[in-house]
Protein backbone atom coordinates (compact mmCIF):
# COMPACT_ATOMS: atom_id res chain seq x y z
CA UNK A 1 0.00 0.00 0.00
CA UNK A 2 1.49 2.90 -1.11
CA UNK A 3 2.16 6.04 1.53
CA UNK A 4 -0.85 8.20 -0.41
CA UNK A 5 -3.43 5.18 -0.15
CA UNK A 6 -2.76 4.53 3.60
CA UNK A 7 -3.27 8.75 4.26
CA UNK A 8 -6.61 8.50 2.35
CA UNK A 9 -7.34 5.44 4.38
CA UNK A 10 -6.65 7.30 8.06
CA UNK A 11 -8.79 10.05 6.72
CA UNK A 12 -11.38 7.86 6.19
CA UNK A 13 -11.15 6.68 9.34
CA UNK A 14 -10.95 9.72 11.19
CA UNK A 15 -14.26 11.21 9.53
CA UNK A 16 -16.97 10.50 11.95
CA UNK A 17 -19.85 8.94 10.18
CA UNK A 18 -23.60 9.91 9.86
CA UNK A 19 -25.97 8.92 12.73
CA UNK A 20 -29.18 8.62 10.98
CA UNK A 21 -27.81 5.37 8.73
CA UNK A 22 -25.01 3.75 9.31
CA UNK A 23 -22.87 0.74 8.70
CA UNK A 24 -20.29 -1.14 10.76
CA UNK A 25 -18.20 -4.31 9.98
CA UNK A 26 -14.79 -5.48 11.54
CA UNK A 27 -13.11 -8.21 12.93
CA UNK A 28 -13.16 -9.82 16.03
CA UNK A 29 -11.36 -12.25 18.63
CA UNK A 30 -13.48 -14.76 20.31
CA UNK A 31 -13.23 -16.54 23.97
CA UNK A 32 -15.96 -19.30 24.11
CA UNK A 33 -16.95 -22.33 26.91
CA UNK A 34 -18.83 -24.95 26.49
CA UNK A 35 -20.51 -27.37 28.46
CA UNK A 36 -22.84 -30.19 27.79
CA UNK A 37 -24.59 -32.89 29.31
CA UNK A 38 -22.85 -33.28 32.72
CA UNK A 39 -20.48 -31.10 34.32
CA UNK A 40 -17.62 -33.43 33.44
CA UNK A 41 -17.98 -32.68 29.90
CA UNK A 42 -16.55 -28.88 29.33
CA UNK A 43 -14.74 -27.54 26.85
CA UNK A 44 -12.85 -24.08 26.48
CA UNK A 45 -11.30 -22.01 23.12
CA UNK A 46 -10.51 -19.30 21.09
CA UNK A 47 -11.36 -18.17 17.70
CA UNK A 48 -11.68 -15.66 15.25
CA UNK A 49 -14.70 -14.07 13.45
CA UNK A 50 -16.60 -10.87 11.97
CA UNK A 51 -19.16 -8.61 12.79
CA UNK A 52 -21.65 -6.38 11.06
CA UNK A 53 -24.33 -4.00 11.46
CA UNK A 54 -26.18 -1.99 9.65
CA UNK A 55 -28.83 0.57 10.93
CA UNK A 56 -31.13 2.68 8.96
CA UNK A 57 -33.68 5.35 11.14
CA UNK A 58 -35.03 3.17 13.56
CA UNK A 59 -33.98 -0.49 12.08
CA UNK A 60 -30.95 -2.47 12.98
CA UNK A 61 -29.73 -5.62 11.34
CA UNK A 62 -26.64 -7.46 12.84
CA UNK A 63 -24.66 -10.51 12.22
CA UNK A 64 -21.85 -12.27 13.47
CA UNK A 65 -19.17 -15.13 12.13
CA UNK A 66 -17.40 -16.66 14.86
CA UNK A 67 -15.08 -20.17 14.11
CA UNK A 68 -13.87 -21.35 17.75
CA UNK A 69 -11.69 -23.85 18.44
CA UNK A 70 -12.65 -26.11 21.53
CA UNK A 71 -10.23 -28.36 23.53
CA UNK A 72 -10.98 -30.09 26.67
CA UNK A 73 -11.17 -27.79 29.81
CA UNK A 74 -8.77 -28.76 32.77
CA UNK A 75 -10.70 -31.78 34.68
CA UNK A 76 -12.98 -32.34 31.50
CA UNK A 77 -13.65 -36.11 31.01
CA UNK A 78 -13.80 -35.15 26.94
CA UNK A 79 -10.36 -36.75 24.78
CA UNK A 80 -10.87 -34.33 21.68
CA UNK A 81 -11.90 -31.17 21.15
CA UNK A 82 -13.55 -29.59 18.04
CA UNK A 83 -14.41 -26.76 16.00
CA UNK A 84 -17.26 -24.94 15.82
CA UNK A 85 -18.43 -22.18 13.30
CA UNK A 86 -21.54 -19.96 14.69
CA UNK A 87 -23.80 -17.62 12.78
CA UNK A 88 -26.09 -14.73 14.60
CA UNK A 89 -28.14 -12.48 12.92
CA UNK A 90 -30.83 -10.32 14.46
CA UNK A 91 -32.90 -7.56 12.91
CA UNK A 92 -34.02 -5.17 15.95
CA UNK A 93 -36.99 -2.55 15.89
CA UNK A 94 -36.42 0.38 17.83
CA UNK A 95 -39.88 0.77 19.54
CA UNK A 96 -38.52 3.38 22.47
CA UNK A 97 -35.40 5.30 22.66
CA UNK A 98 -33.46 3.23 24.74
CA UNK A 99 -35.61 -0.13 23.79
CA UNK A 100 -35.89 -2.38 20.95
CA UNK A 101 -37.42 -5.72 19.92
CA UNK A 102 -35.69 -8.12 17.62
CA UNK A 103 -36.12 -11.50 15.90
CA UNK A 104 -33.12 -13.88 14.51
CA UNK A 105 -31.71 -16.99 13.77
CA UNK A 106 -28.53 -18.89 15.40
CA UNK A 107 -26.45 -21.69 13.57
CA UNK A 108 -23.75 -23.32 15.20
CA UNK A 109 -22.21 -25.99 12.96
CA UNK A 110 -20.01 -28.24 14.79
CA UNK A 111 -16.77 -30.38 13.48
CA UNK A 112 -16.63 -33.16 13.84
CA UNK A 113 -20.16 -33.59 13.27
CA UNK A 114 -21.55 -35.54 16.48
CA UNK A 115 -18.20 -34.37 19.19
CA UNK A 116 -20.89 -32.25 19.91
CA UNK A 117 -24.21 -30.69 19.08
CA UNK A 118 -24.88 -28.57 16.25
CA UNK A 119 -27.94 -25.89 16.86
CA UNK A 120 -29.85 -24.38 14.61
CA UNK A 121 -32.79 -21.99 16.04
CA UNK A 122 -35.24 -18.58 15.85
CA UNK A 123 -34.89 -16.49 18.29
CA UNK A 124 -37.46 -13.66 19.67
CA UNK A 125 -36.08 -11.12 22.13
CA UNK A 126 -35.67 -7.51 23.26
CA UNK A 127 -32.91 -5.66 23.71
CA UNK A 128 -32.11 -2.16 25.81
CA UNK A 129 -29.09 0.02 24.75
CA UNK A 130 -28.10 3.43 26.23
CA UNK A 131 -25.42 6.07 25.52
CA UNK A 132 -23.20 6.42 28.13
CA UNK A 133 -21.05 8.75 26.94
CA UNK A 134 -20.07 10.35 23.33
CA UNK A 135 -19.55 7.76 21.37
CA UNK A 136 -20.08 4.97 24.03
CA UNK A 137 -23.20 2.84 23.74
CA UNK A 138 -24.30 -0.32 26.40
CA UNK A 139 -26.38 -3.18 24.92
CA UNK A 140 -27.96 -5.97 27.08
CA UNK A 141 -30.25 -7.99 25.47
CA UNK A 142 -32.41 -11.23 25.97
CA UNK A 143 -33.60 -13.88 23.42
CA UNK A 144 -35.61 -16.78 23.89
CA UNK A 145 -34.74 -19.35 21.44
CA UNK A 146 -37.51 -20.71 19.50
CA UNK A 147 -37.70 -24.51 19.25
CA UNK A 148 -34.34 -25.63 18.16
CA UNK A 149 -32.78 -28.14 16.40
CA UNK A 150 -30.42 -30.46 17.33
CA UNK A 151 -27.83 -32.71 15.39
CA UNK A 152 -28.42 -35.61 18.10
CA UNK A 153 -32.13 -35.32 17.86
CA UNK A 154 -33.79 -33.98 21.31
CA UNK A 155 -35.77 -30.75 22.61
CA UNK A 156 -35.08 -27.67 24.39
CA UNK A 157 -38.55 -26.30 25.68
CA UNK A 158 -36.64 -23.59 27.71
CA UNK A 159 -33.56 -22.46 25.23
CA UNK A 160 -32.62 -18.49 26.36
CA UNK A 161 -29.67 -16.32 24.89
CA UNK A 162 -28.54 -13.38 27.02
CA UNK A 163 -26.27 -11.22 25.73
CA UNK A 164 -23.96 -8.01 27.25
CA UNK A 165 -22.74 -5.44 24.23
CA UNK A 166 -19.96 -2.54 24.51
CA UNK A 167 -19.39 -0.26 21.49
CA UNK A 168 -16.89 2.66 21.97
CA UNK A 169 -15.71 5.16 19.20
CA UNK A 170 -12.09 4.63 19.34
CA UNK A 171 -11.35 7.77 16.18
CA UNK A 172 -13.57 8.95 13.76
CA UNK A 173 -15.00 5.53 12.23
CA UNK A 174 -12.88 3.15 14.27
CA UNK A 175 -15.14 1.21 16.91
CA UNK A 176 -14.22 -0.93 19.50
CA UNK A 177 -16.50 -3.58 20.42
CA UNK A 178 -17.11 -5.92 22.68
CA UNK A 179 -19.75 -8.86 22.83
CA UNK A 180 -20.95 -10.58 25.58
CA UNK A 181 -23.11 -14.30 24.57
CA UNK A 182 -24.29 -16.51 27.46
CA UNK A 183 -26.82 -19.06 26.13
CA UNK A 184 -28.53 -22.37 28.03
CA UNK A 185 -30.54 -24.79 25.99
CA UNK A 186 -32.21 -27.25 28.11
CA UNK A 187 -31.98 -30.11 25.95
CA UNK A 188 -34.00 -32.87 26.39
CA UNK A 189 -33.35 -36.60 24.93
CA UNK A 190 -35.28 -39.83 24.61
CA UNK A 191 -32.10 -42.65 23.78
CA UNK A 192 -33.90 -45.90 22.66
CA UNK A 193 -37.68 -44.50 23.59
CA UNK A 194 -36.71 -45.40 26.93
CA UNK A 195 -37.80 -41.95 28.64
CA UNK A 196 -36.22 -38.33 28.37
CA UNK A 197 -33.28 -37.31 30.11
CA UNK A 198 -31.68 -33.70 30.51
CA UNK A 199 -28.74 -32.96 27.84
CA UNK A 200 -28.21 -29.24 28.49
CA UNK A 201 -26.16 -27.62 26.79
CA UNK A 202 -24.41 -23.92 28.09
CA UNK A 203 -22.43 -22.05 25.86
CA UNK A 204 -20.83 -18.44 26.64
CA UNK A 205 -18.90 -16.54 24.55
CA UNK A 206 -16.98 -13.08 24.56
CA UNK A 207 -15.98 -11.33 21.52
CA UNK A 208 -14.08 -8.29 21.26
CA UNK A 209 -12.52 -6.45 18.14
CA UNK A 210 -12.87 -3.31 16.29
CA UNK A 211 -14.79 -2.07 13.62
CA UNK A 212 -15.35 0.43 11.02
CA UNK A 213 -18.25 2.39 10.56
CA UNK A 214 -19.48 3.84 7.33
CA UNK B 1 -71.20 95.96 -51.45
CA UNK B 2 -67.60 96.99 -52.02
CA UNK B 3 -67.93 98.66 -48.60
CA UNK B 4 -68.81 95.10 -46.91
CA UNK B 5 -66.09 93.55 -48.75
CA UNK B 6 -63.54 96.05 -47.61
CA UNK B 7 -64.90 95.12 -44.05
CA UNK B 8 -64.39 91.89 -44.39
CA UNK B 9 -61.00 91.92 -45.82
CA UNK B 10 -60.09 94.40 -42.82
CA UNK B 11 -61.21 91.73 -40.82
CA UNK B 12 -59.16 88.99 -42.15
CA UNK B 13 -56.23 90.99 -42.55
CA UNK B 14 -56.51 91.06 -38.74
CA UNK B 15 -56.56 87.42 -38.34
CA UNK B 16 -53.29 87.20 -40.09
CA UNK B 17 -50.63 85.52 -38.17
CA UNK B 18 -48.21 87.85 -35.44
CA UNK B 19 -45.32 89.37 -37.01
CA UNK B 20 -43.00 87.06 -36.18
CA UNK B 21 -44.52 84.24 -38.14
CA UNK B 22 -45.05 86.53 -40.99
CA UNK B 23 -41.00 87.33 -40.65
CA UNK B 24 -40.51 83.51 -40.75
CA UNK B 25 -41.96 83.12 -44.33
CA UNK B 26 -38.67 81.88 -46.92
CA UNK B 27 -40.67 81.54 -49.72
CA UNK B 28 -40.87 84.59 -52.14
CA UNK B 29 -44.14 83.61 -53.30
CA UNK B 30 -45.60 83.12 -50.19
CA UNK B 31 -43.84 86.50 -48.75
CA UNK B 32 -45.70 88.05 -51.74
CA UNK B 33 -49.25 86.49 -51.14
CA UNK B 34 -48.62 87.80 -47.23
CA UNK B 35 -48.15 91.25 -48.94
CA UNK B 36 -50.78 91.01 -51.43
CA UNK B 37 -53.14 89.72 -48.33
CA UNK B 38 -51.99 92.76 -46.36
CA UNK B 39 -52.58 94.91 -49.06
CA UNK B 40 -56.37 93.78 -49.33
CA UNK B 41 -55.60 92.39 -53.10
CA UNK B 42 -56.97 89.25 -52.90
CA UNK B 43 -57.48 87.96 -56.07
CA UNK B 44 -53.41 88.20 -56.11
CA UNK B 45 -53.62 86.26 -52.47
CA UNK B 46 -55.07 83.82 -54.19
CA UNK B 47 -53.31 83.41 -57.51
CA UNK B 48 -49.48 83.82 -55.30
CA UNK B 49 -50.76 81.38 -52.79
CA UNK B 50 -52.23 78.94 -55.20
CA UNK B 51 -48.49 79.11 -56.91
CA UNK B 52 -46.44 78.91 -53.56
CA UNK B 53 -48.50 75.93 -52.70
CA UNK B 54 -47.18 74.44 -56.11
CA UNK B 55 -43.25 75.39 -54.43
CA UNK B 56 -40.87 73.57 -52.38
CA UNK B 57 -42.34 74.91 -48.96
CA UNK B 58 -41.80 73.87 -45.51
CA UNK B 59 -44.81 72.61 -43.25
CA UNK B 60 -45.25 75.81 -41.28
CA UNK B 61 -45.40 77.77 -45.02
CA UNK B 62 -47.70 75.23 -46.34
CA UNK B 63 -50.26 76.08 -43.59
CA UNK B 64 -49.93 79.80 -43.50
CA UNK B 65 -50.40 79.29 -47.48
CA UNK B 66 -53.74 77.65 -47.23
CA UNK B 67 -54.49 79.89 -44.33
CA UNK B 68 -54.45 82.79 -46.59
CA UNK B 69 -56.58 80.70 -48.91
CA UNK B 70 -58.77 80.04 -46.18
CA UNK B 71 -59.24 83.65 -45.08
CA UNK B 72 -59.48 84.99 -48.67
CA UNK B 73 -62.15 82.29 -49.56
CA UNK B 74 -63.88 83.63 -46.23
CA UNK B 75 -63.92 86.89 -47.26
CA UNK B 76 -65.06 86.08 -50.82
CA UNK B 77 -67.94 84.05 -49.47
CA UNK B 78 -66.65 81.00 -50.87
CA UNK B 79 -67.24 79.37 -47.36
CA UNK B 80 -66.96 75.60 -48.90
CA UNK B 81 -63.44 76.64 -50.66
CA UNK B 82 -62.67 78.27 -47.58
CA UNK B 83 -63.40 74.93 -45.17
CA UNK B 84 -61.39 73.10 -47.50
CA UNK B 85 -57.78 75.71 -47.33
CA UNK B 86 -58.70 75.21 -43.18
CA UNK B 87 -59.21 71.55 -43.41
CA UNK B 88 -55.65 71.23 -44.76
CA UNK B 89 -54.17 73.69 -42.58
CA UNK B 90 -55.23 71.56 -39.68
CA UNK B 91 -53.90 68.43 -41.04
CA UNK B 92 -50.64 69.85 -41.22
CA UNK B 93 -50.96 71.82 -37.99
CA UNK B 94 -53.24 70.45 -35.90
CA UNK B 95 -52.51 72.94 -32.82
CA UNK B 96 -53.55 75.85 -35.00
CA UNK B 97 -56.15 78.11 -33.60
CA UNK B 98 -57.53 80.75 -34.14
CA UNK B 99 -58.36 84.07 -32.06
CA UNK B 100 -62.26 85.00 -32.41
CA UNK B 101 -61.76 88.39 -31.33
CA UNK B 102 -59.15 88.98 -34.08
CA UNK B 103 -60.68 86.51 -37.19
CA UNK B 104 -64.26 87.78 -39.29
CA UNK B 105 -66.88 85.45 -38.00
CA UNK B 106 -66.97 83.51 -41.23
CA UNK B 107 -63.69 82.64 -41.60
CA UNK B 108 -63.73 81.29 -37.91
CA UNK B 109 -67.17 79.41 -39.18
CA UNK B 110 -65.34 77.79 -41.68
CA UNK B 111 -62.62 76.83 -39.47
CA UNK B 112 -65.00 75.24 -36.82
CA UNK B 113 -66.21 73.63 -39.67
CA UNK B 114 -63.01 72.32 -40.68
CA UNK B 115 -62.39 70.90 -37.50
CA UNK B 116 -65.37 68.67 -37.25
CA UNK B 117 -65.15 67.46 -40.92
CA UNK B 118 -61.70 65.54 -39.80
CA UNK B 119 -60.54 63.67 -37.13
CA UNK B 120 -57.84 65.35 -34.73
CA UNK B 121 -56.29 65.10 -31.29
CA UNK B 122 -55.37 68.12 -30.48
CA UNK B 123 -53.97 70.68 -27.73
CA UNK B 124 -52.79 67.63 -25.37
CA UNK B 125 -51.52 69.65 -22.18
CA UNK B 126 -50.04 67.71 -18.68
CA UNK B 127 -49.29 70.10 -16.38
CA UNK B 128 -46.21 70.05 -13.79
CA UNK B 129 -47.42 68.58 -11.02
CA UNK B 130 -46.05 66.75 -7.67
CA UNK B 131 -48.39 64.21 -5.73
CA UNK B 132 -48.48 61.65 -3.42
CA UNK B 133 -48.74 58.44 -4.94
CA UNK B 134 -52.21 56.74 -4.78
CA UNK B 135 -53.52 59.81 -2.69
CA UNK B 136 -53.26 62.32 -6.09
CA UNK B 137 -53.84 62.90 -9.74
CA UNK B 138 -52.13 64.38 -12.90
CA UNK B 139 -54.24 65.92 -14.50
CA UNK B 140 -54.23 65.40 -18.75
CA UNK B 141 -56.18 67.77 -21.34
CA UNK B 142 -56.45 67.04 -24.78
CA UNK B 143 -59.34 67.90 -27.73
CA UNK B 144 -61.03 65.26 -29.68
CA UNK B 145 -62.57 66.89 -33.00
CA UNK B 146 -64.58 63.77 -34.00
CA UNK B 147 -66.57 61.10 -31.72
CA UNK B 148 -64.00 58.20 -31.88
CA UNK B 149 -62.07 55.71 -29.41
CA UNK B 150 -59.34 57.22 -27.97
CA UNK B 151 -56.98 55.32 -25.85
CA UNK B 152 -54.14 57.29 -23.62
CA UNK B 153 -50.93 56.00 -22.60
CA UNK B 154 -47.67 56.47 -21.68
CA UNK B 155 -44.69 54.54 -23.72
CA UNK B 156 -41.25 54.95 -22.05
CA UNK B 157 -38.03 52.48 -21.32
CA UNK B 158 -39.64 51.02 -18.33
CA UNK B 159 -42.86 49.69 -20.58
CA UNK B 160 -46.13 51.15 -21.74
CA UNK B 161 -48.78 52.04 -19.23
CA UNK B 162 -52.41 52.23 -20.53
CA UNK B 163 -53.90 55.04 -18.69
CA UNK B 164 -57.53 55.84 -20.56
CA UNK B 165 -59.48 53.92 -23.14
CA UNK B 166 -62.68 55.33 -24.05
CA UNK B 167 -65.01 57.00 -26.44
CA UNK B 168 -64.50 60.57 -26.42
CA UNK B 169 -65.49 63.60 -28.37
CA UNK B 170 -64.62 67.51 -27.76
CA UNK B 171 -63.05 68.87 -24.78
CA UNK B 172 -61.41 65.54 -22.95
CA UNK B 173 -60.37 65.87 -19.11
CA UNK B 174 -58.52 62.75 -17.56
CA UNK B 175 -57.30 62.11 -14.33
CA UNK B 176 -53.80 59.89 -13.61
CA UNK B 177 -53.16 58.30 -10.92
CA UNK B 178 -49.68 57.46 -12.08
CA UNK B 179 -50.21 53.90 -10.45
CA UNK B 180 -50.01 50.07 -12.03
CA UNK B 181 -52.46 47.97 -11.45
CA UNK B 182 -50.85 46.64 -8.64
CA UNK B 183 -50.56 49.80 -6.24
CA UNK B 184 -47.38 50.58 -7.24
CA UNK B 185 -45.85 53.62 -8.22
CA UNK B 186 -45.21 53.85 -12.38
CA UNK B 187 -41.49 53.64 -12.36
CA UNK B 188 -39.85 57.09 -13.02
CA UNK B 189 -37.99 57.66 -16.16
CA UNK B 190 -39.02 59.32 -19.12
CA UNK B 191 -41.90 59.16 -20.91
CA UNK B 192 -44.17 59.82 -24.14
CA UNK B 193 -47.81 60.68 -23.44
CA UNK B 194 -49.28 59.51 -26.82
CA UNK B 195 -53.27 59.73 -27.11
CA UNK B 196 -54.43 58.45 -30.24
CA UNK B 197 -57.62 58.08 -31.84
CA UNK B 198 -59.44 56.03 -34.01
CA UNK B 199 -62.75 56.35 -35.89
CA UNK B 200 -63.19 53.62 -38.91
CA UNK B 201 -60.11 54.36 -41.12
CA UNK B 202 -59.32 57.93 -40.19
CA UNK B 203 -56.85 58.36 -37.02
CA UNK B 204 -55.10 60.49 -35.33
CA UNK B 205 -52.81 60.91 -32.79
CA UNK B 206 -50.79 63.82 -30.68
CA UNK B 207 -48.02 63.01 -28.01
CA UNK B 208 -46.33 65.04 -25.39
CA UNK B 209 -42.62 63.98 -23.97
CA UNK B 210 -43.05 63.78 -19.71
CA UNK B 211 -40.56 63.05 -17.03
CA UNK B 212 -41.49 61.09 -14.03
CA UNK B 213 -39.26 60.95 -11.11
CA UNK B 214 -40.00 59.55 -7.46
CA UNK B 215 -38.93 61.59 -4.13
CA UNK B 216 -36.84 59.57 -1.47
CA UNK B 217 -38.68 56.74 0.14
CA UNK B 218 -38.13 55.88 4.06
CA UNK B 219 -38.46 52.17 4.24
CA UNK B 220 -37.90 50.60 7.61
CA UNK B 221 -34.97 47.91 7.34
CA UNK B 222 -35.70 44.80 8.25
CA UNK B 223 -34.81 43.70 11.58
CA UNK B 224 -31.84 40.50 12.03
CA UNK B 225 -32.67 40.54 15.32
CA UNK B 226 -35.07 41.77 17.95
CA UNK B 227 -33.62 44.48 20.94
CA UNK B 228 -33.00 43.10 24.05
CA UNK B 229 -33.54 39.86 23.23
CA UNK B 230 -30.29 37.08 21.92
CA UNK B 231 -30.47 33.94 20.72
CA UNK B 232 -29.78 31.58 23.38
CA UNK B 233 -27.35 28.16 22.80
CA UNK B 234 -29.23 25.30 21.99
CA UNK B 235 -26.94 22.60 23.59
CA UNK B 236 -25.75 22.99 26.94
CA UNK B 237 -23.16 20.58 28.63
CA UNK B 238 -24.50 18.71 31.29
CA UNK B 239 -23.02 18.53 34.49
CA UNK B 240 -20.62 15.24 35.38
CA UNK B 241 -22.68 12.66 36.65
CA UNK B 242 -21.53 9.27 37.44
CA UNK B 243 -24.53 8.23 35.46
CA UNK B 244 -21.86 6.26 32.80
CA UNK B 245 -20.86 4.09 35.65
CA UNK B 246 -23.95 3.39 37.07
CA UNK B 247 -25.51 2.43 33.49
CA UNK B 248 -22.69 -0.13 32.86
CA UNK B 249 -22.44 -1.50 36.61
CA UNK B 250 -26.60 -1.66 35.64
CA UNK B 251 -26.19 -3.39 32.26
CA UNK B 252 -23.26 -5.73 33.15
CA UNK B 253 -25.00 -6.75 36.48
CA UNK B 254 -27.95 -7.51 34.58
CA UNK B 255 -26.22 -9.91 32.13
CA UNK B 256 -23.86 -11.44 35.51
CA UNK B 257 -27.13 -11.65 36.87
CA UNK B 258 -28.71 -13.73 34.20
CA UNK B 259 -25.80 -15.61 33.92
CA UNK B 260 -25.65 -16.85 37.19
CA UNK B 261 -29.42 -17.70 37.34
CA UNK B 262 -29.22 -19.48 34.16
CA UNK B 263 -26.69 -21.88 34.84
CA UNK B 264 -27.61 -25.28 34.86
CA UNK B 265 -26.99 -26.81 38.18
CA UNK B 266 -26.02 -30.34 36.42
CA UNK B 267 -23.33 -28.68 34.52
CA UNK B 268 -22.07 -26.80 37.41
CA UNK B 269 -20.52 -22.99 37.74
CA UNK B 270 -19.77 -21.70 33.96
CA UNK B 271 -16.98 -20.15 32.87
CA UNK B 272 -16.88 -16.16 33.72
CA UNK B 273 -13.61 -15.05 31.91
CA UNK B 274 -15.79 -14.08 29.51
CA UNK B 275 -18.53 -12.20 31.18
CA UNK B 276 -15.31 -10.58 33.06
CA UNK B 277 -13.41 -9.43 29.73
CA UNK B 278 -16.89 -7.81 28.46
CA UNK B 279 -18.67 -6.56 31.40
CA UNK B 280 -14.97 -5.09 32.88
CA UNK B 281 -14.52 -3.74 29.14
CA UNK B 282 -18.37 -1.81 30.08
CA UNK B 283 -17.33 -0.64 33.32
CA UNK B 284 -13.91 1.00 32.65
CA UNK B 285 -15.83 2.45 29.32
CA UNK B 286 -17.93 3.73 31.92
CA UNK B 287 -14.98 4.98 34.30
CA UNK B 288 -13.91 6.97 31.62
CA UNK B 289 -17.32 8.43 30.47
CA UNK B 290 -17.78 9.46 34.04
CA UNK B 291 -15.09 11.41 33.87
CA UNK B 292 -15.01 12.35 30.49
CA UNK B 293 -16.56 16.02 29.88
CA UNK B 294 -20.15 14.74 29.02
CA UNK B 295 -21.23 15.81 25.23
CA UNK B 296 -23.13 18.60 24.63
CA UNK B 297 -26.91 17.54 24.65
CA UNK B 298 -29.75 20.00 23.00
CA UNK B 299 -31.74 22.59 25.50
CA UNK B 300 -35.22 21.90 24.46
CA UNK B 301 -35.94 25.19 26.76
CA UNK B 302 -33.78 27.40 24.53
CA UNK B 303 -34.49 25.96 21.05
CA UNK B 304 -38.01 26.42 21.80
CA UNK B 305 -37.11 29.96 23.19
CA UNK B 306 -34.73 30.79 20.17
CA UNK B 307 -37.59 29.14 17.43
CA UNK B 308 -40.46 31.55 19.11
CA UNK B 309 -37.59 34.79 18.22
CA UNK B 310 -36.90 33.69 15.10
CA UNK B 311 -40.95 33.39 15.00
CA UNK B 312 -41.32 36.94 16.27
CA UNK B 313 -38.26 38.07 13.87
CA UNK B 314 -39.66 36.66 10.81
CA UNK B 315 -43.56 38.00 11.44
CA UNK B 316 -42.09 41.04 12.42
CA UNK B 317 -40.13 41.10 8.96
CA UNK B 318 -43.58 40.57 7.03
CA UNK B 319 -44.77 43.61 8.99
CA UNK B 320 -42.43 45.26 7.65
CA UNK B 321 -41.97 44.11 4.53
CA UNK B 322 -45.99 45.46 4.32
CA UNK B 323 -45.36 48.67 5.35
CA UNK B 324 -42.29 49.10 3.02
CA UNK B 325 -44.68 48.16 0.13
CA UNK B 326 -46.97 50.81 1.73
CA UNK B 327 -44.75 53.51 2.02
CA UNK B 328 -43.11 52.90 -1.58
CA UNK B 329 -46.80 52.69 -3.35
CA UNK B 330 -47.04 56.27 -0.97
CA UNK B 331 -43.79 57.98 -3.18
CA UNK B 332 -44.01 61.67 -3.80
CA UNK B 333 -44.38 61.71 -7.99
CA UNK B 334 -43.11 64.83 -9.62
CA UNK B 335 -44.94 65.02 -13.47
CA UNK B 336 -42.80 67.41 -15.52
CA UNK B 337 -43.98 67.77 -19.69
CA UNK B 338 -40.90 68.22 -21.36
CA UNK B 339 -40.42 70.21 -24.89
CA UNK B 340 -41.11 68.51 -27.77
CA UNK B 341 -38.43 67.84 -30.49
CA UNK B 342 -38.29 70.21 -33.04
CA UNK B 343 -40.51 69.32 -35.99
CA UNK B 344 -38.94 68.54 -39.51
CA UNK B 345 -37.78 70.10 -42.27
CA UNK B 346 -39.64 70.84 -45.83
CA UNK B 347 -42.54 68.56 -46.51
Amino acid sequence: MTRAAAGVALLALAAPAAPAQRFTIGPQFALASYREVAAGLRYQGTGFGGAASGRFRKLLAEATVTRLTLDPAEGSSATAGFTATEVNAWLAYDVAPYASVELGVIRRATDPEFDAQSVGAVRVGARSFYEIGPGATVVFRANYLVAPKFSGGGRAPLSLDLGLGLEVRLAGRLLGTAAYTFERLNRKTNPGGTGEIDAPIQTTVARVGVGVSF
Amino acid sequence: MSRRFGALALLAGLAAPAPGSAQAIQNATLRRAQQANDNLEYRQVLSLARAALRERLTGPERARAYELLGFTYGAMDSILKAVDAFKQVVLIDPERQLDPNRVSPKAYSAFDVALRQVLLVRQLRIDSTSFVGGQGTAPIRFMVTQPARVVTRVIGAEGSFLIDSGAWNGQVNLLWPARLPNGDPVPAGSYTLVVEARLGQNASSASQPIRLSHGNVDTVPHLTSLPGYQYLPETEVPPQSWRPLGLAFLYTGGALIGTVGLESSSLGAGSKREIAVVGGAALVTGFVMTLRRPAPRPAAANILYNRLLRDQIVRRNQEIAKENVVRRQQVQLTLAPLPKPAAGGPR
